[in-house]
Formats: structure tokens, C-alpha cells, sequence
């Protein structure tokens, strides 16, 4: 339970980057396993990958259910600053944890498209196998692949774009 | 010599992860190389692409907030009962509601009654005197002592009974000796000697004299016993 807690958290966390909805939707993910455990098969690929999958549906459908708050966030500020966002979205012991790249690369993580960006936290956070990923995701491993690339690329663009490189 | 092909930017692009995770092939490879390192636009995107993958690699995993394993036990398995007033004074009670609580009072009850009573405590005549720690101790002395002493006195039966068993039995084996010896007469010869020659060891020698004397008492003490066996 407890490590299945701190796997469901870690991705929700990285994926919203925010520790409030992490908690809310790790609940939720829970909830959601409970109340459908009974359709759980082992073909899904274990329990584990069952859980990352549920999880992921979760996430889309609180991205889309977040989208229109998004937007008028970035209405009202439209040329966020790296530093104010990410103190605005994080506890000051959250911001001692993380170290100066990866608070960065968690701001550009939220940047990324919802895709992208769970087909990156699988493959580069959570070390998942490609054919893990494409059991979780539903995809064939051609696209999992791809959108790992591809997320890999815009990753490193948006940090360029905040001034993050190689020195 | 075989020249290399000429890669564009969207195939390096396509390629990016494969090159970083060494699946290309060495031709592949040499294509990629030669491209990157003459392209001005590949070259820093193969740079961010490497310096973000080790970023991401060294990433710790969040530790969860503790209160969220109980918030999910709550959400899952309902809420816990929050119990108030006399309800919650008396709570502790729940947790004697138990088995093992009651086999633990079961076993020190019996305890308890099986020392008093082997203190010489008596149930049919209860006295409050009888429970004093001097009492007790003087009981609980002189039912030690008639333990030992009956099991003393059990012992010496055992023994008398064995003796008793062990000269009859000698006897019985002793009436057909003296009809053989009616017949043909044997030189003389000491009780447990079995032939002509000496007793194989003085230790049996001694032991049969001495069963010979205990025989001669018994004999004394229960003649009408001695006498059915004989005949």
C-alpha cells in the first residue's frame, strides 16, 4: 500500500505539478481501483501497470477538466516567471527538496502537452519498460516511442525558452 | 570507401533517443555523428536533449505526505468513528472484549486456586486465619512433607510387592529342583549355584544367601501362603 502510495503520488505530483492535487487525485486513483477491482484482469499486465493505467486516466481527465482554469491563468499572466510560479505552486520544503534543474524541469513538464508529458514521466521518472508504457497507455510501441522522443525534444526546447542549458 | 549518407534535421530529430540510447546501427551512427557535428542547429539540440535526460535521471522521488495513506483509507474504507463523551471514557473497555483477556483471567484464577488449595486452604471450611502468609507457609510446609512422606510410603509398598513377586517366583522354580533331587541326589550346594562347579561370582552367592534368609522369613510370617504354594 504504502509503496504503491508513493508511486501513484510521484507521478500525479509530476504530472500536475502541484502537491494539492497530487494528494486529491492519488485519492482518487485509490478510490477508483477499489471500486473497480473486480474488473481487474491479469491481462492487463499486473496490478501495478492496472494502476498506472487507471492513474493516467485520471490525469487526462483532470487536464481537461483544468483546462479552462489554465487559460484564464495565463489571461491574467501571460509571461510567468519561472521563480514566482514555481514558489506560487509549491511549500517552501517542497522547493528544499527539489534542486534548482529539476524545480526547472518540473515547471517545463507542466508546459508540455498531457501526451508528451506522461509518455516522458513513464519512461524517464518512473524507468518503465517500452512495453510497459504501451500496456499503461493503450498505444501501439511505435507511438510510444515516438512521443517519448518528441516529448524529450520539447522538454529541452521549453527549458532553452527559460533560459535552462548545458553550460 | 563508402560515403556516409547526408541525414536531415527532422531524421536526427526522429533518431535523438535512439542515438542516446545506442540503438542505432554503427553505419547509422557514423551518419549521425558526421551530421551533428557539422549542423549548428542539431548540434545544441543533441546538448539540451543529453544535459535535460540527466536532469530528469537525478530526480528523487517525492516523499508523500503521511496524512494521504489514512486520507485514502478514509475515502476507500469510510471514515473513521470518532467516539465522544462517556462512549469515549469507557472505550478502553472495548479492548478487554477480547479472548486472549479472557483466557489470561481463566489461567491466573486457576492459578490462584490451585496454590491456595495446596496451602491446605479448605474450601468446605473457609477461614479468614487460614489465609495469613504464616498459615500459608506452615500449610503449605506440612502438605510438602506428606507429599514426601506418602510417596515414601507408595515407594516401600512397590518394593515389598516386587519382593513378595520375586520369592514366589523363586519358589516356583525351587519345587522342581527338590523333586530332581529326590530322584538322584545332588552333591550339596549353596542357594543360585547352578552346577557343580562354584558360584560364577561371590556377588551372586551373596544374593542368593540373602533370598534364601528372606524366604526362611516369609515363610515365617505367611506359612499357610507358603504352604498352598508348595503344594
Amino acid at each position: 500500500m504504502r509503496r504503491h502510495t508513493r508511486r501513484i503520488y510521484n507521478i500525479c505530483y509530476r504530472f500536475t505539478g502541484n502537491g494539492t492535487d497530487a494528494e486529491d487525485l492519488s485519492q482518487e486513483v485509490f478510490l477508483r481501483v477499489y471500486k473497480t477491482l473486480g474488473s481487474y484482469r491479469s491481462a492487463y499486465g499486473g496490478f501495478a501497470t492496472w494502476m498506472t493505467s487507471v492513474t493516467r486516466n485520471l490525469l487526462i481527465d483532470h487536464y481537461r477538466r483544468t483546462k479552462r482554469d489554465r487559460v484564464t491563468d495565463s489571461l491574467d499572466d501571460a509571461m510567468p516567471v519561472v521563480e514566482n510560479k514555481a514558489s506560487s505552486a509549491r511549500r517552501p520544503d517542497e522547493l528544499a527538496l527539489l534542486g534548482e534543474l529539476n524545480s526547472q524541469i518540473q515547471v517545463a513538464l507542466t508546459r508540455l502537452s498531457p501526451e508528451l508529458r506522461e509518455a516522458v514521466i513513464l519512461r524517464d521518472l518512473q524507468q518503465l519498460e517500452y512495453g510497459e508504457i504501451q500496456r499503461t497507455l493503450a498505444v501501439p510501441e511505435g507511438t510510444v516511442k515516438s512521443r517519448i522522443n518528441r516529448g524529450r525534444i520539447e522538454l529541452a526546447r521549453i527549458l532553452q525558452q527559460m533560459g535552462v542549458g548545458p553550460s | 570507401m563508402t560515403t556516409l549518407p547526408n541525414w536531415t534535421h527532422e531524421q536526427i530529430e526522429a533518431r535523438l533517443t535512439d542515438y542516446l540510447e545506442g540503438l542505432l546501427q554503427p553505419e547509422e551512427q557514423r551518419a549521425f555523428d558526421a551530421h551533428v557535428s557539422t549542423c549548428t542547429q542539431c548540434e545544441p539540440l543533441l546538448a539540451s536533449v543529453s544535459h535535460l535526460l540527466t536532469g530528469l535521471h537525478s530526480m528523487d522521488e517525492i516523499e508523500p505526505p503521511p496524512r494521504l495513506i489514512y486520507a485514502i483509507l478514509d475515502k476507500t474504507l469510510g471514515p473513521r468513528e470518532t467516539v465522544t463523551g462517556w462512549r469515549a471514557a469507557f472505550a478502553w473497555l472495548r479492548a478487554l472484549a477480547n479472548p486472549r483477556v479472557g483466557y489470561g483471567c481463566a489461567s491466573v484464577v486457576a492459578t490462584f486456586l490451585i496454590l491456595v488449595s495446596g496451602s491446605g486452604f479448605s474450601w468446605r471450611k473457609p477461614r479468614l486465619a487460614d489465609l495469613k502468609p504464616a498459615s500459608i507457609y506452615h500449610n503449605a510446609d506440612r502438605q510438602v512433607h506428606l507429599v514426601y512422606a506418602r510417596g515414601t510410603k507408595f515407594v516401600s509398598d512397590l518394593r515389598v510387592v516386587y519382593e513378595i513377586q520375586s520369592r514366589l517366583s523363586q519358589d516356583d522354580q525351587q519345587i522342581p529342583s527338590q523333586d530332581r533331587n529326590r530322584t538322584q541326589p545332588a552333591p550339596k550346594s549353596d542357594p543360585g549355584q547352578t552346577d557343580r562347579t562354584n558360584p560364577s561370582s561371590p556377588k551372586q552367592q551373596n544374593r542368593a544367601n540373602g533370598i534364601e534368609r528372606n524366604l526362611q522369613m516369609l515363610a515365617a510370617d505367611l506359612p499357610l501362603f507358603v504352604e498352598r504354594r508348595i503344594q
